[in-house]
């Protein structure tokens, strides 16, 4: 713990803490601007990050994720039309407030909710990920493989529409990983013929085909009277001062639902495929649970505006847990940040916080002060964000496409990567088209490789006998919550859904 | 509505996937059979289980949509004033613009293939926004210049990253 909190003395020193403040604002943008999301611009980032030091390429992510997942709610309050899906469920009682002309007043309440839950989320990070990691080191490989299996079927039942097409995402993805040298043997496989096969479908054109080229397909493909805000010119001019939160509001709204909230986005964080939407709408339900004016909810409620932005921003603290004591991303994000840990040699698990804990301690610093600048950020830019959604869409994306293009090949030295990211991108917008969810595809890219190895060395390890999976209590663990999983997040809602007609 | 009626885009794109799935399943041969050595599954058995997989999600899709047809599914795609058929066109120019800078990068070097790429697709999202011709050109110019030399100082400056600055 006393090592982790000297990442605030690394974190502080001129550089990282530029990059905090250069990724924050990044987010901010990305998160704010309808259609770009903290996903995407970390995508971005991806390229980049071979030319920084890995600390400090940490850092900038954990300021964009922040800011990003904070800057979702930013025009879903404004304009009802949320920056990313993590700003949905605010953007309810967020927009109802700002129709009854306090929109500042809810952009402050918007953000100061956004830092206790970003903070709390920190602080349960920088407290737990080292437990974790002592009780991950005992896990052998069967709990291995039945915790990244746990992994695979949790994101794929999370995600939203049909089941079926979730599935074969998350098949897609796991395809695309068994493609290159076979994990045991050194031995080609689906290469067909090619040199550049051989090698495998590397991380970086699946994360920029996936979230920059797909986007900016999907982008082509939306007429701009559909994907800005138009409303803008009939809002009010508002000054810097009417976004500081209102304190009576705050003690209203209580400490407890604060903390109970944030407390459900760490466990959701936690979960594989939680994500902040999840996090904010089951934190909202909750808080429309147990209030005194159910009511109100929907209709301009401070704590459903409070209790869904705490636990969304409280989401990213969890989400980095099981990433960095497990080797489990759980979202696209994290998914990213694995990659950032493995282009400098970093192998994301629980000997990561052992052997790097100098490396990994000011990337628990940044979450915890990018949350305290949330709350500066909206006292300062208050003004501004209403114009984010006005940006000038050429610029935008002709940034984002030479970006994405020109940074798979500086960071890889090959055109064919670029053809690869292309290809990847038009399916991934295939896919998008007829509703297929992409996150699994990617999660399946990442979780791939692992799940085929820690199978196969465990039926080495049992002489073919599949009961080993069973005869670990840790892995039998595993293997019973993939059922509960199943069995709360799919099969009671659909026999709920299906009772109720 | 009962029986087979004519294919919608979902059913074209199952069937997209079961081909895909079959290309991939085609090389499994190779691989030889799982269990081969009675412990180890072998570089088979997980491709194996994934073109199963595949094969039963794409079928099941492919079957439910057939039965629901193309009006059921029908969807209003948004229009845009300026560009036609705005779904197909739009992402067509922009794969165009992108494979060109993927072809060219190399042959014609980052200022001039980033030059044009970032004028292609500036002044496309540019006209389609504005409608105004003259307006999209000029300030796609401007767009385009902006970029690739931000680009060029962010990769090459900045981050040390190497990218063939004239290759003509």
């Amino acid at each position: 713990m006393l090592e982790l909190a000297g990442g605030f003395s690394a974190l502080f020193a001129p550089w990282p803490f530029l990059y905090l403040v250069g990724g924050f604002l990044l987010g901010l943008v990305f998160g704010a601007i309808p259609g770009l999301t903290a996903t995407l611009a970390i995508a971005l980032l991806l390229p980049f990050t071979f030319g920084m030091e890995v600390t400090n390429a940490l850092i900038m992510v954990m300021g964009i994720y922040m800011a990003g997942i904070y800057a979702g709610s930013i025009t879903g309050i404004t304009l009802n039309i949320p920056g990313a899906p993590s700003g949905a469920i605010t953007s309810i009682d967020g927009h109802a407030l700002m129709k009854k002309g306090h929109g500042a007043q809810a952009l402050s309440l918007d953000a100061f909710a956004s830092s206790v839950g970003g903070m709390i989320g920190a602080l349960v990070l920088m407290m737990l990920a080292q437990p974790i990691s002592q009780l991950a080191l005992l896990f052998r490989t069967p709990e291995k493989f039945s915790l990244v299996l746990l992994a695979v079927v949790t994101v794929t039942i999370v995600s939203r529409g049909s089941l079926w097409r979730a599935t074969i995402a998350m098949t897609l993805g796991l395809m695309i990983s068994t493609v290159g040298i076979d994990p045991m043997v050194p031995k080609g496989r689906f290469d067909f013929g090619s040199y550049h096969l051989v090698e495998g479908i590397g991380l970086l054109p699946a994360v920029i085909g996936l979230f920059a080229i797909c986007e900016l397909l999907v982008q082509a493909a939306t007429p701009a009277r559909n994907a800005m805000g138009v409303a803008v010119a009939e809002l009010p001019r508002l000054r810097h001062r009417d976004f500081i939160p209102d304190f009576r509001i705050i003690r209203e709204i209580g400490a407890f639902l604060y903390l109970k909230s944030s407390v459900i986005g760490v466990l959701i964080g936690m979960l594989p495929g939680g994500g902040a939407a999840m996090a904010s709408f089951i934190a909202y339900a909750e808080a429309k649970r147990t209030a005194k004016r159910p009511e109100a909810f929907g209709d301009g409620s401070h704590e459903g505006l409070a209790a869904s932005e705490s636990a969304n921003n409280a989401m990213c603290g969890g989400a980095i847990i099981p990433l960095l004591t497990m080797g489990i991303p759980g979202d696209a994000v994290t998914a990213i940040i694995f990659g950032v840990l493995l282009i400098h040699g970093l192998v994301p698990g629980p000997g990561l916080l052992v052997d790097h804990t100098a490396t990994i301690a000011p990337m628990f610093a940044a979450l915890f002060v990018a949350s305290a600048f949330v709350m500066v950020s909206v006292v300062a830019f208050g003004p501004f964000y209403l114009r984010l959604a006005r940006i000038n869409r050429g610029m935008l994306y002709a940034f984002i496409a030479l970006v994405s293009m020109a940074g798979v090949y500086a960071s890889s030295f090959s055109g064919f990567q670029m053809w690869m990211a292309l290809a990847i991108g038009i399916f991934a917008f295939a896919l998008r088209r007829f509703d297929y969810p992409v996150v699994p595809m990617l999660m399946g890219v990442i979780l791939g490789p692992y799940l085929e190895e820690f199978l196969r060395r465990s039926l080495i390890v049992s002489k073919g006998d599949p009961t080993i999976f069973v005869t670990s209590p840790f892995s039998l663990l595993f293997l019973l919550l993939t059922l509960v999983f199943i069995w709360l997040l799919r099969l009671r809602p659909s026999a709920r859904a299906g009772s109720t007609g | 509505m009962t029986g087979i009626a004519r294919p919608n885009g979902q059913a074209i794109f199952a069937l997209v996937l079961l081909v895909l799935t079959s290309v991939y399943a085609s090389q499994i041969f190779k691989l030889g059979l799982p269990f081969e050595n009675g412990v180890e599954p072998g570089a088979s058995f997980l491709p194996i289980v994934l073109s199963a997989i595949m094969y039963v999600g794409a079928l099941r899709i492919l079957l439910v949509e057939l039965r629901r047809g193309r009006a059921e599914t029908a969807d209003a795609r948004p229009q845009s004033d300026t560009v036609p058929a705005v779904t197909v066109l739009g992402p067509l120019v922009v794969i165009a613009a992108t494979a060109l800078f993927a072809y060219g990068l190399e042959r014609v070097g980052y200022f001039v293939a980033a030059g044009a790429y970032t004028f292609a697709v500036a002044l496309y999202f540019n006209f389609e926004d504005s409608g105004r011709p003259v307006y999209a050109l000029v300030l796609s110019a401007i767009t385009a210049l902006a970029v690739t030399l931000f680009g060029w100082a962010f990769f090459v400056w900045l981050f040390e990253l190497t990218l063939p600055g004239w290759n003509l």
